[in-house]
Protein backbone atom coordinates (compact mmCIF):
# COMPACT_ATOMS: atom_id res chain seq x y z
CA UNK A 1 0.00 0.00 0.00
CA UNK A 2 1.63 3.49 -0.77
CA UNK A 3 1.37 6.12 1.18
CA UNK A 4 1.50 9.74 1.86
CA UNK A 5 1.96 12.05 4.79
CA UNK A 6 0.82 15.34 4.39
CA UNK A 7 0.13 18.42 6.85
CA UNK A 8 -3.27 20.55 6.76
CA UNK A 9 -3.17 23.28 9.37
CA UNK A 10 -0.50 21.88 11.19
CA UNK A 11 -2.19 18.65 11.26
CA UNK A 12 -0.60 14.89 9.37
CA UNK A 13 -2.92 13.42 7.98
CA UNK A 14 -1.69 9.51 5.97
CA UNK A 15 -3.13 9.24 2.86
CA UNK A 16 -2.93 5.62 0.98
CA UNK A 17 -3.37 4.41 -2.03
CA UNK A 18 -4.28 7.70 -4.02
CA UNK A 19 -3.66 6.68 -7.37
CA UNK A 20 -6.31 3.97 -6.73
CA UNK A 21 -8.95 4.33 -9.58
CA UNK A 22 -12.64 4.20 -7.48
CA UNK A 23 -14.89 5.25 -10.28
CA UNK A 24 -12.91 2.27 -12.70
CA UNK A 25 -15.06 2.43 -15.97
CA UNK A 26 -14.59 6.60 -15.88
CA UNK A 27 -11.12 7.18 -14.74
CA UNK A 28 -11.69 9.18 -11.52
CA UNK A 29 -8.37 8.31 -8.67
CA UNK A 30 -8.50 9.00 -5.17
CA UNK A 31 -6.01 11.60 -5.59
CA UNK A 32 -8.98 13.07 -7.89
CA UNK A 33 -11.69 12.93 -5.30
CA UNK A 34 -9.27 14.12 -2.31
CA UNK A 35 -8.53 17.28 -4.78
CA UNK A 36 -12.45 17.37 -5.61
CA UNK A 37 -13.21 17.63 -2.07
CA UNK A 38 -10.08 20.17 -1.44
CA UNK A 39 -11.79 22.59 -3.94
CA UNK A 40 -15.31 22.14 -2.70
CA UNK A 41 -14.35 22.51 0.68
CA UNK A 42 -15.41 26.03 1.02
CA UNK A 43 -18.56 25.34 0.19
CA UNK A 44 -19.39 21.87 1.66
CA UNK A 45 -18.39 22.26 5.06
CA UNK A 46 -21.11 24.80 6.17
CA UNK A 47 -23.36 22.48 5.20
CA UNK A 48 -21.91 19.08 7.00
CA UNK A 49 -20.35 21.53 10.07
CA UNK A 50 -21.86 20.04 13.35
CA UNK A 51 -23.49 16.92 11.77
CA UNK A 52 -23.28 13.76 12.61
CA UNK A 53 -21.68 12.30 9.58
CA UNK A 54 -22.67 8.72 7.89
CA UNK A 55 -19.68 7.02 5.96
CA UNK A 56 -20.78 4.99 3.00
CA UNK A 57 -16.99 3.43 2.10
CA UNK A 58 -16.47 2.01 -1.63
CA UNK A 59 -12.86 1.08 -0.35
CA UNK A 60 -12.57 -1.06 -3.67
CA UNK A 61 -14.54 1.47 -5.79
CA UNK A 62 -18.14 2.45 -7.04
CA UNK A 63 -18.31 -1.40 -8.36
CA UNK A 64 -17.24 -3.12 -5.91
CA UNK A 65 -19.31 -3.27 -2.10
CA UNK A 66 -19.86 -0.79 -0.08
CA UNK A 67 -20.62 -0.42 3.96
CA UNK A 68 -22.04 2.47 5.82
CA UNK A 69 -20.40 3.96 9.16
CA UNK A 70 -22.12 5.77 11.74
CA UNK A 71 -19.88 5.11 14.67
CA UNK A 72 -16.78 7.58 14.64
CA UNK A 73 -13.96 4.91 13.93
CA UNK A 74 -11.70 4.20 16.56
CA UNK A 75 -8.54 4.74 14.80
CA UNK A 76 -9.46 8.62 14.00
CA UNK A 77 -6.92 11.39 14.78
CA UNK A 78 -7.17 12.74 17.82
CA UNK A 79 -7.91 15.97 15.81
CA UNK A 80 -11.24 15.05 14.67
CA UNK A 81 -14.07 16.11 16.28
CA UNK A 82 -16.97 13.86 17.65
CA UNK A 83 -20.22 14.44 19.31
CA UNK A 84 -22.18 12.04 21.06
CA UNK A 85 -25.53 10.81 19.92
CA UNK A 86 -28.10 8.73 20.77
CA UNK A 87 -29.92 6.08 18.54
CA UNK A 88 -33.76 5.20 18.78
CA UNK A 89 -32.72 2.51 21.32
CA UNK A 90 -31.19 4.60 23.51
CA UNK A 91 -27.53 3.52 22.65
CA UNK A 92 -24.91 6.18 23.09
CA UNK A 93 -22.71 6.40 20.15
CA UNK A 94 -19.57 8.56 18.84
CA UNK A 95 -20.03 10.17 15.53
CA UNK A 96 -17.72 12.15 13.48
CA UNK A 97 -18.46 16.04 12.67
CA UNK A 98 -16.71 17.40 9.70
CA UNK A 99 -16.09 20.46 10.60
CA UNK A 100 -12.86 21.23 8.83
CA UNK A 101 -10.48 20.35 5.66
CA UNK A 102 -8.14 18.18 7.52
CA UNK A 103 -11.51 15.75 8.30
CA UNK A 104 -13.01 15.73 5.31
CA UNK A 105 -9.41 15.22 3.45
CA UNK A 106 -9.49 12.04 6.60
CA UNK A 107 -13.04 11.24 4.93
CA UNK A 108 -12.43 11.25 1.71
CA UNK A 109 -9.16 9.28 2.28
CA UNK A 110 -11.20 6.29 3.87
CA UNK A 111 -12.85 5.79 0.21
CA UNK A 112 -16.31 7.33 1.99
CA UNK A 113 -16.94 8.98 -1.41
CA UNK A 114 -20.68 9.83 -0.03
CA UNK A 115 -21.09 11.76 2.66
CA UNK A 116 -24.73 11.33 4.56
CA UNK A 117 -25.61 14.17 7.13
CA UNK A 118 -28.85 14.49 9.22
CA UNK A 119 -31.34 17.47 8.98
CA UNK A 120 -30.72 18.36 12.73
CA UNK A 121 -27.20 19.44 14.15
CA UNK A 122 -25.69 16.54 16.59
CA UNK A 123 -26.56 19.04 19.78
CA UNK A 124 -29.75 19.38 18.72
CA UNK A 125 -31.07 16.22 17.31
CA UNK A 126 -34.81 16.93 17.50
CA UNK A 127 -35.18 20.35 15.97
CA UNK A 128 -34.46 19.95 12.28
CA UNK A 129 -32.84 22.89 10.55
CA UNK A 130 -35.06 22.39 7.79
CA UNK A 131 -37.89 20.18 6.04
CA UNK A 132 -37.13 18.72 2.97
CA UNK A 133 -39.04 16.39 0.19
CA UNK A 134 -37.20 14.11 -1.12
CA UNK A 135 -38.62 13.15 -5.21
CA UNK A 136 -37.75 9.66 -6.20
CA UNK A 137 -39.16 8.28 -9.22
CA UNK A 138 -40.19 4.45 -9.46
CA UNK A 139 -39.12 2.68 -12.92
CA UNK A 140 -40.98 4.35 -15.81
CA UNK A 141 -40.78 8.11 -13.85
CA UNK A 142 -37.20 9.58 -14.33
CA UNK A 143 -35.86 12.81 -13.14
CA UNK A 144 -37.61 15.59 -15.54
CA UNK A 145 -41.07 13.96 -14.11
CA UNK A 146 -39.31 14.63 -10.57
CA UNK A 147 -38.89 18.52 -11.71
CA UNK A 148 -42.25 18.63 -12.76
CA UNK A 149 -43.36 17.69 -9.30
CA UNK A 150 -40.34 19.94 -7.98
CA UNK A 151 -41.97 23.07 -9.84
CA UNK A 152 -45.47 22.16 -8.60
CA UNK A 153 -44.07 21.90 -4.77
CA UNK A 154 -42.09 25.34 -5.62
CA UNK A 155 -45.28 26.98 -7.05
CA UNK A 156 -47.17 25.48 -3.71
CA UNK A 157 -44.77 26.46 -1.00
CA UNK A 158 -43.58 29.92 -2.37
CA UNK A 159 -47.61 30.83 -2.34
CA UNK A 160 -47.53 29.63 1.22
CA UNK A 161 -44.31 32.38 1.70
CA UNK A 162 -41.79 29.64 2.19
CA UNK A 163 -38.67 30.54 0.39
CA UNK A 164 -37.52 26.82 -0.61
CA UNK A 165 -34.63 25.61 -2.84
CA UNK A 166 -33.76 22.31 -4.77
CA UNK A 167 -30.62 20.25 -5.56
CA UNK A 168 -29.93 16.91 -7.46
CA UNK A 169 -29.90 14.17 -5.53
CA UNK A 170 -26.85 12.89 -8.08
CA UNK A 171 -28.68 9.72 -9.02
CA UNK A 172 -32.27 10.07 -10.42
CA UNK A 173 -34.04 12.04 -7.75
CA UNK A 174 -34.02 15.71 -6.79
CA UNK A 175 -34.30 17.18 -3.37
CA UNK A 176 -36.89 20.51 -2.05
CA UNK A 177 -35.19 21.76 0.78
CA UNK A 178 -37.62 24.34 2.89
CA UNK A 179 -34.64 26.16 5.12
CA UNK A 180 -36.35 26.72 9.08
CA UNK A 181 -33.64 27.86 11.65
CA UNK A 182 -35.27 28.30 14.27
CA UNK A 183 -35.17 25.79 16.97
CA UNK A 184 -39.05 26.04 17.65
CA UNK A 185 -39.83 23.31 14.88
CA UNK A 186 -39.76 20.09 15.88
CA UNK A 187 -39.49 16.75 13.25
CA UNK A 188 -42.37 15.78 14.26
CA UNK A 189 -43.97 19.25 12.92
CA UNK A 190 -41.76 18.91 10.37
CA UNK A 191 -43.19 15.06 8.95
CA UNK A 192 -46.78 16.40 9.79
CA UNK A 193 -46.38 19.53 7.65
CA UNK A 194 -44.54 17.68 4.61
CA UNK A 195 -47.31 14.74 4.34
CA UNK A 196 -50.42 17.13 4.33
CA UNK A 197 -48.15 18.62 1.47
CA UNK A 198 -47.59 15.62 -0.05
CA UNK A 199 -51.08 14.54 0.14
CA UNK A 200 -52.34 17.71 -1.40
CA UNK A 201 -50.37 17.34 -4.34
CA UNK A 202 -50.58 13.79 -4.92
CA UNK A 203 -54.28 14.42 -5.24
CA UNK A 204 -54.06 17.00 -7.20
CA UNK A 205 -51.64 15.42 -9.63
CA UNK A 206 -52.82 11.67 -9.17
CA UNK A 207 -51.24 10.03 -12.11
CA UNK A 208 -47.79 12.24 -11.81
CA UNK A 209 -47.05 11.58 -7.82
CA UNK A 210 -47.21 9.34 -4.86
CA UNK A 211 -47.13 10.08 -1.22
CA UNK A 212 -47.46 6.31 -0.67
CA UNK A 213 -44.06 4.42 0.80
CA UNK A 214 -45.79 0.98 -0.84
CA UNK A 215 -44.16 0.38 -4.10
CA UNK A 216 -47.66 -1.06 -5.30
CA UNK A 217 -48.67 3.12 -5.66
CA UNK A 218 -45.12 3.64 -7.00
CA UNK A 219 -45.85 2.75 -10.71
CA UNK A 220 -44.31 5.00 -13.35
CA UNK A 221 -44.84 7.80 -10.64
CA UNK A 222 -42.65 10.28 -8.27
CA UNK A 223 -43.09 9.34 -4.77
CA UNK A 224 -42.78 12.21 -2.69
CA UNK A 225 -40.92 10.71 0.30
CA UNK A 226 -42.01 12.95 3.37
CA UNK A 227 -40.96 10.57 5.96
CA UNK A 228 -37.19 11.52 5.32
CA UNK A 229 -37.97 14.53 7.78
CA UNK A 230 -36.91 12.21 11.05
CA UNK A 231 -34.26 12.67 13.38
CA UNK A 232 -33.29 9.14 12.31
CA UNK A 233 -32.78 9.57 8.62
CA UNK A 234 -29.83 11.10 6.85
CA UNK A 235 -29.92 13.07 3.13
CA UNK A 236 -27.05 13.04 0.68
CA UNK A 237 -24.85 16.26 1.37
CA UNK A 238 -25.21 19.10 -1.00
CA UNK A 239 -22.20 18.76 -3.07
CA UNK A 240 -21.29 14.92 -2.33
CA UNK A 241 -20.14 12.31 -4.65
CA UNK A 242 -22.37 10.04 -5.80
CA UNK A 243 -21.10 6.27 -6.59
CA UNK A 244 -22.40 5.92 -9.61
CA UNK A 245 -20.41 4.96 -13.08
CA UNK A 246 -19.51 8.49 -13.14
CA UNK A 247 -18.42 10.89 -10.41
CA UNK A 248 -21.94 13.30 -10.34
CA UNK A 249 -22.38 15.18 -7.76
CA UNK A 250 -25.42 16.65 -5.88
CA UNK A 251 -25.57 20.01 -6.64
CA UNK A 252 -28.08 22.86 -5.91
CA UNK A 253 -30.27 24.43 -9.60
CA UNK A 254 -31.89 27.76 -9.77
CA UNK A 255 -35.66 27.14 -9.89
CA UNK A 256 -35.84 28.83 -13.53
CA UNK A 257 -32.81 27.02 -14.50
CA UNK A 258 -34.79 23.61 -13.08
CA UNK A 259 -37.51 24.79 -15.35
CA UNK A 260 -35.68 25.57 -18.70
CA UNK A 261 -34.01 22.12 -18.31
CA UNK A 262 -37.18 20.35 -17.78
CA UNK A 263 -38.62 21.91 -21.09
CA UNK A 264 -35.76 20.73 -22.82
CA UNK A 265 -36.51 17.48 -22.07
CA UNK A 266 -32.59 16.06 -21.72
CA UNK A 267 -32.50 14.21 -18.37
CA UNK A 268 -28.82 14.15 -18.84
CA UNK A 269 -28.21 18.19 -18.76
CA UNK A 270 -29.63 17.96 -14.93
CA UNK A 271 -26.68 16.41 -13.67
CA UNK A 272 -23.79 18.16 -12.89
CA UNK A 273 -20.20 16.16 -12.98
CA UNK A 274 -17.56 17.02 -9.90
CA UNK A 275 -15.43 18.85 -12.27
CA UNK A 276 -17.87 21.10 -13.34
CA UNK A 277 -19.09 21.81 -10.13
CA UNK A 278 -16.72 24.51 -8.39
CA UNK A 279 -16.82 26.43 -11.83
CA UNK A 280 -20.40 26.27 -11.53
CA UNK A 281 -20.58 28.15 -7.98
CA UNK A 282 -17.91 30.54 -8.65
CA UNK A 283 -20.15 31.47 -11.80
CA UNK A 284 -23.46 31.13 -10.23
CA UNK A 285 -23.43 31.92 -6.63
CA UNK A 286 -23.74 29.30 -3.78
CA UNK A 287 -27.02 28.26 -4.22
CA UNK A 288 -27.75 26.56 -1.15
CA UNK A 289 -26.39 29.03 0.87
CA UNK A 290 -29.28 30.09 1.99
CA UNK A 291 -30.65 26.73 2.97
CA UNK A 292 -28.51 27.11 6.26
CA UNK A 293 -29.24 30.90 7.18
CA UNK A 294 -32.95 31.85 6.13
CA UNK A 295 -35.00 31.40 9.12
CA UNK A 296 -38.98 30.69 8.65
CA UNK A 297 -41.30 29.11 10.51
CA UNK A 298 -44.14 27.05 9.17
CA UNK A 299 -47.45 28.14 7.94
CA UNK A 300 -50.23 28.01 11.11
CA UNK A 301 -49.16 24.81 12.47
CA UNK B 1 -20.99 -44.29 9.29
CA UNK B 2 -20.04 -41.52 7.02
CA UNK B 3 -19.39 -37.87 8.53
CA UNK B 4 -21.30 -34.88 6.96
CA UNK B 5 -21.21 -31.42 6.66
CA UNK B 6 -23.52 -29.17 9.36
CA UNK B 7 -23.80 -27.06 6.57
CA UNK B 8 -27.52 -27.12 4.50
CA UNK B 9 -27.19 -26.93 1.05
CA UNK B 10 -30.47 -26.75 -0.71
CA UNK B 11 -29.42 -27.01 -4.10
CA UNK B 12 -27.28 -29.99 -6.26
CA UNK B 13 -24.63 -27.38 -7.54
CA UNK B 14 -22.63 -25.90 -5.55
CA UNK B 15 -23.97 -23.59 -2.81
CA UNK B 16 -21.48 -20.60 -3.80
CA UNK B 17 -22.56 -20.64 -7.60
CA UNK B 18 -25.98 -21.44 -7.12
CA UNK B 19 -28.68 -18.93 -7.49
CA UNK B 20 -29.73 -19.74 -4.02
CA UNK B 21 -27.28 -17.58 -2.18
CA UNK B 22 -27.73 -13.64 -2.59
CA UNK B 23 -24.40 -11.96 -3.94
CA UNK B 24 -24.86 -9.17 -1.60
CA UNK B 25 -21.73 -9.65 1.04
CA UNK B 26 -21.84 -8.97 4.88
CA UNK B 27 -18.28 -8.61 4.56
CA UNK B 28 -15.68 -8.14 1.99
CA UNK B 29 -12.20 -8.67 2.10
CA UNK B 30 -9.44 -11.19 1.55
CA UNK B 31 -9.02 -14.73 2.52
CA UNK B 32 -4.88 -15.20 3.43
CA UNK B 33 -2.58 -17.52 4.37
CA UNK B 34 1.13 -17.87 3.57
CA UNK B 35 1.55 -15.88 0.39
CA UNK B 36 -1.89 -16.81 -1.12
CA UNK B 37 -4.14 -13.83 -0.36
CA UNK B 38 -8.07 -14.53 -2.05
CA UNK B 39 -10.64 -11.66 -2.32
CA UNK B 40 -13.50 -12.95 -1.07
CA UNK B 41 -16.83 -11.99 0.56
CA UNK B 42 -18.80 -13.38 3.34
CA UNK B 43 -22.72 -14.07 2.78
CA UNK B 44 -25.04 -15.75 4.96
CA UNK B 45 -25.82 -19.84 4.79
CA UNK B 46 -28.57 -19.97 7.14
CA UNK B 47 -31.83 -17.99 7.00
CA UNK B 48 -33.92 -18.99 10.35
CA UNK B 49 -37.38 -19.88 8.73
CA UNK B 50 -39.46 -18.53 12.00
CA UNK B 51 -42.38 -16.78 11.00
CA UNK B 52 -42.38 -13.34 12.66
CA UNK B 53 -45.45 -11.50 13.92
CA UNK B 54 -45.66 -7.60 15.06
CA UNK B 55 -48.00 -6.79 17.73
CA UNK B 56 -50.94 -4.56 17.02
CA UNK B 57 -53.06 -2.10 19.46
CA UNK B 58 -56.47 -3.98 18.59
CA UNK B 59 -58.66 -0.79 18.68
CA UNK B 60 -56.87 0.91 15.68
CA UNK B 61 -54.02 -1.28 14.73
CA UNK B 62 -51.39 0.48 15.64
CA UNK B 63 -47.85 -1.36 15.62
CA UNK B 64 -47.09 -0.93 19.71
CA UNK B 65 -43.28 -0.28 20.35
CA UNK B 66 -41.26 -1.24 23.27
CA UNK B 67 -40.26 1.02 25.53
CA UNK B 68 -38.00 1.03 28.71
CA UNK B 69 -40.29 0.70 32.26
CA UNK B 70 -39.26 1.44 35.51
CA UNK B 71 -41.45 -0.45 37.95
CA UNK B 72 -40.33 1.66 40.80
CA UNK B 73 -41.51 4.96 39.01
CA UNK B 74 -44.16 3.13 36.96
CA UNK B 75 -42.86 5.93 34.18
CA UNK B 76 -41.16 5.26 30.65
CA UNK B 77 -37.74 5.66 30.95
CA UNK B 78 -36.09 8.44 28.45
CA UNK B 79 -32.49 6.75 26.37
CA UNK B 80 -30.50 9.52 28.44
CA UNK B 81 -31.95 8.22 31.93
CA UNK B 82 -30.54 4.69 30.83
CA UNK B 83 -27.15 3.44 31.84
CA UNK B 84 -25.56 -0.12 31.50
CA UNK B 85 -24.92 -2.18 34.62
CA UNK B 86 -23.32 -5.99 35.59
CA UNK B 87 -25.20 -7.56 38.01
CA UNK B 88 -22.64 -9.15 40.61
CA UNK B 89 -25.65 -10.17 43.53
CA UNK B 90 -29.45 -9.10 43.70
CA UNK B 91 -29.81 -5.55 43.53
CA UNK B 92 -26.25 -5.18 42.91
CA UNK B 93 -24.44 -3.42 40.04
CA UNK B 94 -20.99 -3.09 38.47
CA UNK B 95 -21.66 0.14 36.10
CA UNK B 96 -20.19 0.47 32.52
CA UNK B 97 -20.29 2.97 30.25
CA UNK B 98 -20.36 2.51 26.38
CA UNK B 99 -16.73 4.34 25.86
CA UNK B 100 -15.34 1.55 28.32
CA UNK B 101 -17.25 -1.30 26.25
CA UNK B 102 -16.01 0.87 22.68
CA UNK B 103 -12.16 0.73 24.34
CA UNK B 104 -12.14 -3.32 24.29
CA UNK B 105 -14.10 -2.97 20.40
CA UNK B 106 -11.54 -4.40 17.98
CA UNK B 107 -10.80 -2.99 14.78
CA UNK B 108 -13.37 -4.66 11.79
CA UNK B 109 -10.86 -6.60 9.72
CA UNK B 110 -9.82 -6.72 6.39
CA UNK B 111 -8.77 -10.25 5.93
CA UNK B 112 -9.38 -14.09 7.29
CA UNK B 113 -6.14 -14.75 8.15
CA UNK B 114 -5.80 -18.61 8.34
CA UNK B 115 -3.35 -19.46 11.64
CA UNK B 116 -3.91 -23.17 11.30
CA UNK B 117 -4.35 -26.36 9.44
CA UNK B 118 -6.25 -28.87 11.20
CA UNK B 119 -7.85 -31.99 10.05
CA UNK B 120 -11.83 -31.16 9.56
CA UNK B 121 -13.13 -33.95 11.73
CA UNK B 122 -11.36 -33.15 14.74
CA UNK B 123 -13.55 -30.13 15.56
CA UNK B 124 -16.52 -31.25 17.61
CA UNK B 125 -19.78 -30.37 16.36
CA UNK B 126 -20.62 -28.67 19.36
CA UNK B 127 -18.02 -25.87 18.57
CA UNK B 128 -20.09 -24.83 15.59
CA UNK B 129 -21.78 -21.86 15.98
CA UNK B 130 -22.83 -20.00 13.51
CA UNK B 131 -22.25 -20.95 9.23
CA UNK B 132 -21.37 -18.74 5.97
CA UNK B 133 -20.28 -19.67 2.58
CA UNK B 134 -17.25 -17.50 1.22
CA UNK B 135 -17.72 -15.99 -2.20
CA UNK B 136 -14.80 -15.31 -4.34
CA UNK B 137 -15.27 -11.73 -5.72
CA UNK B 138 -13.44 -10.49 -9.14
CA UNK B 139 -10.12 -11.90 -9.69
CA UNK B 140 -10.41 -14.59 -6.96
CA UNK B 141 -12.14 -17.35 -8.53
CA UNK B 142 -9.36 -19.66 -9.81
CA UNK B 143 -7.63 -19.30 -6.38
CA UNK B 144 -10.77 -19.82 -4.71
CA UNK B 145 -11.63 -23.13 -6.60
CA UNK B 146 -7.61 -24.21 -6.14
CA UNK B 147 -7.97 -23.97 -2.39
CA UNK B 148 -11.55 -25.56 -1.81
CA UNK B 149 -10.56 -28.43 -4.06
CA UNK B 150 -7.10 -28.70 -1.83
CA UNK B 151 -8.93 -28.63 1.24
CA UNK B 152 -12.07 -30.74 0.22
CA UNK B 153 -9.38 -34.09 -1.27
CA UNK B 154 -6.92 -33.63 2.45
CA UNK B 155 -10.24 -32.74 4.88
CA UNK B 156 -8.37 -29.86 6.19
CA UNK B 157 -9.72 -27.07 7.82
CA UNK B 158 -8.34 -23.74 8.40
CA UNK B 159 -8.36 -21.92 12.01
CA UNK B 160 -8.59 -17.97 11.85
CA UNK B 161 -9.35 -15.22 14.33
CA UNK B 162 -11.75 -12.62 12.44
CA UNK B 163 -13.68 -9.75 13.44
CA UNK B 164 -17.84 -9.62 12.57
CA UNK B 165 -20.27 -6.84 14.06
CA UNK B 166 -17.49 -5.98 16.48
CA UNK B 167 -16.84 -9.37 18.28
CA UNK B 168 -13.47 -11.06 17.31
CA UNK B 169 -14.50 -14.88 16.98
CA UNK B 170 -12.34 -18.16 16.32
CA UNK B 171 -13.23 -19.43 12.79
CA UNK B 172 -13.27 -22.36 11.10
CA UNK B 173 -12.62 -22.39 6.94
CA UNK B 174 -13.72 -25.22 5.18
CA UNK B 175 -14.80 -26.83 2.24
CA UNK B 176 -18.12 -27.92 1.46
CA UNK B 177 -19.73 -29.44 -1.73
CA UNK B 178 -16.87 -27.10 -4.23
CA UNK B 179 -17.53 -24.07 -1.54
CA UNK B 180 -15.51 -22.59 1.11
CA UNK B 181 -17.50 -21.86 4.29
CA UNK B 182 -16.81 -19.90 7.37
CA UNK B 183 -18.38 -21.33 10.65
CA UNK B 184 -17.68 -19.37 13.77
CA UNK B 185 -16.90 -21.27 16.65
CA UNK B 186 -17.63 -21.26 20.30
CA UNK B 187 -14.44 -20.46 22.44
CA UNK B 188 -13.53 -23.19 24.76
CA UNK B 189 -14.29 -21.51 27.82
CA UNK B 190 -18.24 -21.31 26.16
CA UNK B 191 -18.59 -25.07 26.41
CA UNK B 192 -19.99 -26.35 29.88
CA UNK B 193 -18.43 -28.93 30.89
CA UNK B 194 -20.04 -32.46 30.61
CA UNK B 195 -18.34 -34.16 33.54
CA UNK B 196 -21.65 -33.96 35.70
CA UNK B 197 -23.73 -35.94 32.89
CA UNK B 198 -21.35 -38.51 31.61
CA UNK B 199 -22.15 -41.46 33.29
CA UNK B 200 -19.89 -44.18 34.63
CA UNK B 201 -22.43 -47.41 35.36
CA UNK B 202 -20.92 -51.10 34.72
CA UNK B 203 -22.29 -52.39 31.43
CA UNK B 204 -22.72 -55.85 30.22
CA UNK B 205 -21.71 -56.82 26.77
CA UNK B 206 -24.80 -59.01 25.94
CA UNK B 207 -26.58 -55.70 27.13
CA UNK B 208 -24.45 -53.30 24.83
CA UNK B 209 -24.42 -55.77 21.47
CA UNK B 210 -28.54 -55.40 21.94
CA UNK B 211 -28.57 -51.79 21.57
CA UNK B 212 -25.89 -51.71 18.70
CA UNK B 213 -28.50 -54.08 16.32
CA UNK B 214 -31.02 -52.29 17.25
CA UNK B 215 -29.19 -48.86 16.44
CA UNK B 216 -27.98 -50.69 12.89
CA UNK B 217 -31.65 -51.35 12.16
CA UNK B 218 -32.75 -47.98 12.38
CA UNK B 219 -29.81 -46.85 9.94
CA UNK B 220 -29.85 -44.54 7.01
CA UNK B 221 -28.45 -41.72 5.26
CA UNK B 222 -28.50 -37.79 6.34
CA UNK B 223 -31.29 -36.42 4.57
CA UNK B 224 -32.22 -33.25 5.98
CA UNK B 225 -34.90 -32.82 3.23
CA UNK B 226 -36.79 -35.00 4.99
CA UNK B 227 -37.86 -32.82 8.07
CA UNK B 228 -39.79 -29.65 7.99
CA UNK B 229 -40.81 -27.64 10.59
CA UNK B 230 -44.33 -27.96 10.88
CA UNK B 231 -45.63 -25.12 12.58
CA UNK B 232 -44.06 -22.91 10.29
CA UNK B 233 -45.80 -24.57 7.30
CA UNK B 234 -49.08 -24.71 9.15
CA UNK B 235 -48.64 -20.89 9.90
CA UNK B 236 -47.98 -19.89 6.32
CA UNK B 237 -51.23 -21.92 5.08
CA UNK B 238 -52.90 -20.02 7.52
CA UNK B 239 -51.43 -16.84 6.08
CA UNK B 240 -51.81 -17.37 2.72
CA UNK B 241 -55.74 -18.54 2.99
CA UNK B 242 -56.60 -15.61 5.21
CA UNK B 243 -54.81 -13.12 2.61
CA UNK B 244 -57.25 -14.58 -0.01
CA UNK B 245 -60.38 -14.12 1.89
CA UNK B 246 -59.79 -11.01 3.77
CA UNK B 247 -58.92 -7.97 3.40
CA UNK B 248 -55.49 -7.10 5.68
CA UNK B 249 -56.44 -4.24 8.59
CA UNK B 250 -54.27 -1.05 8.46
CA UNK B 251 -53.05 0.79 10.61
CA UNK B 252 -53.67 4.32 10.98
CA UNK B 253 -51.02 6.82 9.15
CA UNK B 254 -49.98 9.20 11.22
CA UNK B 255 -49.99 7.68 15.65
CA UNK B 256 -50.71 11.27 16.94
CA UNK B 257 -52.86 13.27 15.15
CA UNK B 258 -54.68 11.06 12.85
CA UNK B 259 -55.22 11.06 9.85
CA UNK B 260 -55.83 14.46 8.45
CA UNK B 261 -54.02 16.92 10.38
CA UNK B 262 -55.19 20.10 11.85
CA UNK B 263 -58.28 21.60 9.66
CA UNK B 264 -56.65 25.15 9.12
CA UNK B 265 -53.20 23.84 7.48
CA UNK B 266 -55.15 21.69 5.39
CA UNK B 267 -57.60 24.37 4.19
CA UNK B 268 -54.56 26.57 3.49
CA UNK B 269 -53.14 24.01 1.44
CA UNK B 270 -56.02 23.25 -0.71
CA UNK B 271 -56.42 27.04 -1.09
CA UNK B 272 -52.76 27.36 -2.70
CA UNK B 273 -53.29 24.39 -4.98
CA UNK B 274 -56.03 25.92 -6.03
CA UNK B 275 -54.01 29.12 -7.28
CA UNK B 276 -50.87 26.78 -8.33
CA UNK B 277 -53.35 24.77 -10.57
CA UNK B 278 -54.15 27.56 -12.39
CA UNK B 279 -50.95 28.80 -13.28
CA UNK B 280 -49.68 25.42 -14.08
Amino acid sequence: MSRKIVAISGKRLSLSNLEKDLYPSYGFTKAQILEYYRRISKFILPHLKDRALTFKRYPDGVEKDFFFEKRCPSHRPVWVKTAEVRTEDGERKNVCLVNDLETLMWVANLASLELHVPLARASSPETPDCMVFDLDPSDGADILDCARVALILHDLLSELKLANYVKTSGKKGLHVYVPLNSRETTFQETKHFSKAVADIVQKNYPDLVTAKMSKVYRKARVFINWSQNDSSKTMICVYSLRALERPIVSFPLAWNELERLTSEDDPKKLQVMSLDAVGRIENEGELFREVLIKKQRLTRL
Amino acid sequence: MKARDPVKVSSKSSPVMGKGVSSRGIWSGTLSFSLVAIPVHLVKAVEPGRVSFRMLHRKDYSPLKTRMFCPEEETIVPPDEIVRGYEIAHDSYILITDEELESVTPERSRTIEIIEFIDAKEIDPIYYDHPYYLVPSKGGEKAYCLLAEAMRQTHRAGLAKFVLSEREHLVVVKSTEGALAVITLHYGEEILPKESISAKEEVEDEEKNHIKKKIRKMMTDFDPEKYADERRKKILTILKSKVKEQAPVEAPEIEEEGRTGPADLVATLRESMRKVKKKR
